[in-house]
């Protein structure tokens, strides 16, 4: 089995990812016209949130990848043409954020058409995917593959990318595993400071750099728990500015880093569902496991 | 208070490091499939426990790792080559059982993971700990009847205690309570978002206190990802937390098994509790 090497040069690859979430989330909560007041965090993404990161992307000269909700690209086609235009890639996120693992029959349809508003509105067809909320179905792999995405970026059980071998072994999909500790979403709306994301993620980069392992960032737009706050893009900044100090540290896109993968002509995984489905079969839900203050 | 079970003088402070493998029985035995952000427990055979043996041997000390039954079935390789690293293997639940059990089906449990375990180590499993603190007044004499030496799920003390489970000369068995409220790693990394660097400073705070008091620090680690310690910003701090023991006198780092077989030996050293 050939093992993981990064591009010649490189000594760790840093994926910056944007969960682009914008009122798509909010209207899983309430009416389109209740988009006020607290629903109105999904509009700031788009009105004060998207500028500023994107200028500080441009101003770092860093490539980024968006996971675009269909809605939210539908209600603002305008600025994934802006991203796209800027060297960002736009990959998919379901059409209302779906929950992919309760969805059943309509998954297919729906990945399709979050592929088709994306394709139209940039004019080339999505190759990466998300999962709203990190859920999918033990059939959502597989549909990806039979559409032609190339990578998912949903799991977070590995140090490097990987490849899955779906659709009985007839087709194969990249793995690019995100990290939870790099995801915005958990600590800001556990209403941590942004001190506090910032010595996390210093923390975090240092070590995964230290021993050459994939750097996975997850940066959400809006502003209750996204990044895009002045004083959380300064965060980023800071961060943005050390990453690089840190040296021989190469920023790519998930589809570059999802193409050099398929190069490297990695053993692929077993699908990761199979080894679990008897006894998912005979076994009650209960939730996930979570602890809350007394 | 005074706790009455006393270390002798040679032994300054006992360590013990136990990493409960967590595989995905954590998510499939509550009926989540293991897959995109529930994906976390894949990431334990994967990189987290290579990592933490890696780790322990550069110390060049013990530890332990309990494993729940159904994650030895898919990753039974990983199971042998940590017993052939030489760190010990206990059970930890089938399905990491974090929910009420009846009797029976808790001693059915028990003893389907003792025999696949045995059946990958070829060897006896000596210790136990319960997948999220759950046990009964009934569950030790499972344990003893199975063998086992020792269990380490109980909060009640800060020092190792016999347990007697019953009025027989035999129904007693080695309690080496642990700590899941601050000397865990899941309640820093799921819950409050602690950076690695501060949990260090509280594990080291934790240790400096008890190497003055109780002398016995024991650990429950985790190699997944997401809330556990096998990524390598926490693999580091707790490396660090080992080399800043490894600087005072008289720590020694054990296996699980061989201090409660120490336990067994002095048995004058111990407090015996009685619950029958």
């Amino acid at each position: 089995m050939n093992t993981y090497t990064w591009p010649q040069g490189a000594r760790t690859v840093v994926l910056l990812t944007v969960n682009f979430d914008a009122e798509t989330f909010d209207l899983k909560e309430t009416a389109p016209e209740r988009m006020f007041g607290r629903y109105s965090y999904g509009r700031y993404a788009v009105r004060a949130g998207f500028p500023r990161l994107r200028e500080l992307l441009s101003r770092h000269g860093v490539p980024a990848t968006f996971f675009v909700p269909g809605g939210d690209a539908r209600r603002h086609p305008e600025l994934v043409r802006e991203l796209a235009a800027d060297g960002h890639e736009i990959a998919a996120r379901g059409v209302d954020l779906e929950n992919f693992a309760t969805l059943g029959d309509k998954e297919s349809e729906v990945l399709a058409s979050s592929r088709a508003i994306l394709g139209d509105i940039t004019g080339t067809a999505p190759v990466g995917f998300r999962a709203p909320g990190g859920e999918l179905s033990s059939r959502t792999l597989g549909h990806l593959a039979a559409q032609g995405f190339l990578y998912d970026a949903t799991f977070q059980d590995a140090d490097h990318p990987y490849v899955f071998s779906v659709g009985g072994g007839k087709q194969q999909i990249v793995e690019l595993p995100s990290n939870f500790a790099l995801d915005d979403a958990p600590i800001y709306s556990a209403r941590h400071t942004h001190a506090r994301l910032q010595t996390i993620w210093r923390d975090e980069i240092q070590a995964l750099h230290a021993e050459s392992v994939l750097i996975p960032i997850t940066l959400n737009l809006r502003g209750d728990f996204g990044s895009t706050r002045a004083a959380r893009i300064a965060v980023l900044d800071t961060l943005l500015t050390e990453i690089k100090q840190l040296g021989d540290v190469r920023f790519m896109t998930c589809q570059q880093l999802a193409e050099h993968t398929l190069s490297l002509n990695l053993a692929a995984q077993p699908d990761p569902f199979l080894a679990h489905a008897e006894t998912l079969a005979r076994t009650e839900y209960r939730g996930d496991l979570a602890i809350k203050p007394l | 208070m005074r706790q009455k079970t006393t270390l002798p003088e040679d032994m300054r402070c006992v360590v013990l490091i136990g990493i409960d493998f967590d595989g995905p029985s954590h998510e499939v035995g509550r009926g989540i499939a293991p897959l995109g952000k529930h994906s976390w427990g894949n990431y334990s055979a994967r990189c987290g426990v290579p990592r933490h043996m890696d780790m322990l041997a550069r110390h060049g000390i013990k530890g332990t790792f309990f494993v729940p039954g159904y994650d030895a079935e898919r990753h039974p390789d990983t199971i042998a080559q940590i017993d052939q690293r030489g760190f010990e293997v206990a059970a930890h639940g089938y399905l990491h059982e974090a929910w009420e059990l009846g009797l029976e089906e808790e001693e059915t449990l028990l003893r389907k993971t003792d025999r696949i375990l045995r059946d990958v180590l070829g060897k006896p499993v000596l210790g136990w700990r319960s997948p999220s603190g759950r046990k009964s007044d009934r569950t030790m004499a499972v344990l003893k009847s199975m063998g086992y030496i020792y269990d380490s799920s109980d909060k009640d003390y800060d020092r190792p205690y016999r347990l007697r489970f019953g009025k027989g000369a035999e129904d007693v068995i080695v309690e080496l309570p642990n700590n899941t409220y601050s000397l865990d790693d899941f309640p820093f990394y799921k819950f409050s978002h602690t950076p690695p660097s501060e949990v260090l400073g509280q594990w080291k705070a934790e240790f400096d206190a008890i190497y003055g008091v109780d002398r016995f620090f024991v650990m429950s680690l985790h190699p997944r990802a997401g809330w556990g310690s096998g990524t390598p910003s926490r693999t580091r701090a707790l490396s660090d937390l080992i080399t800043y023991m490894k600087g005072h006198d008289g720590v020694q780092f054990m296996e699980y098994r061989a201090f409660a077989q120490w336990c067994q030996q002095h048995r004058d050293n111990l407090e015996e509790v009685s619950f029958a």
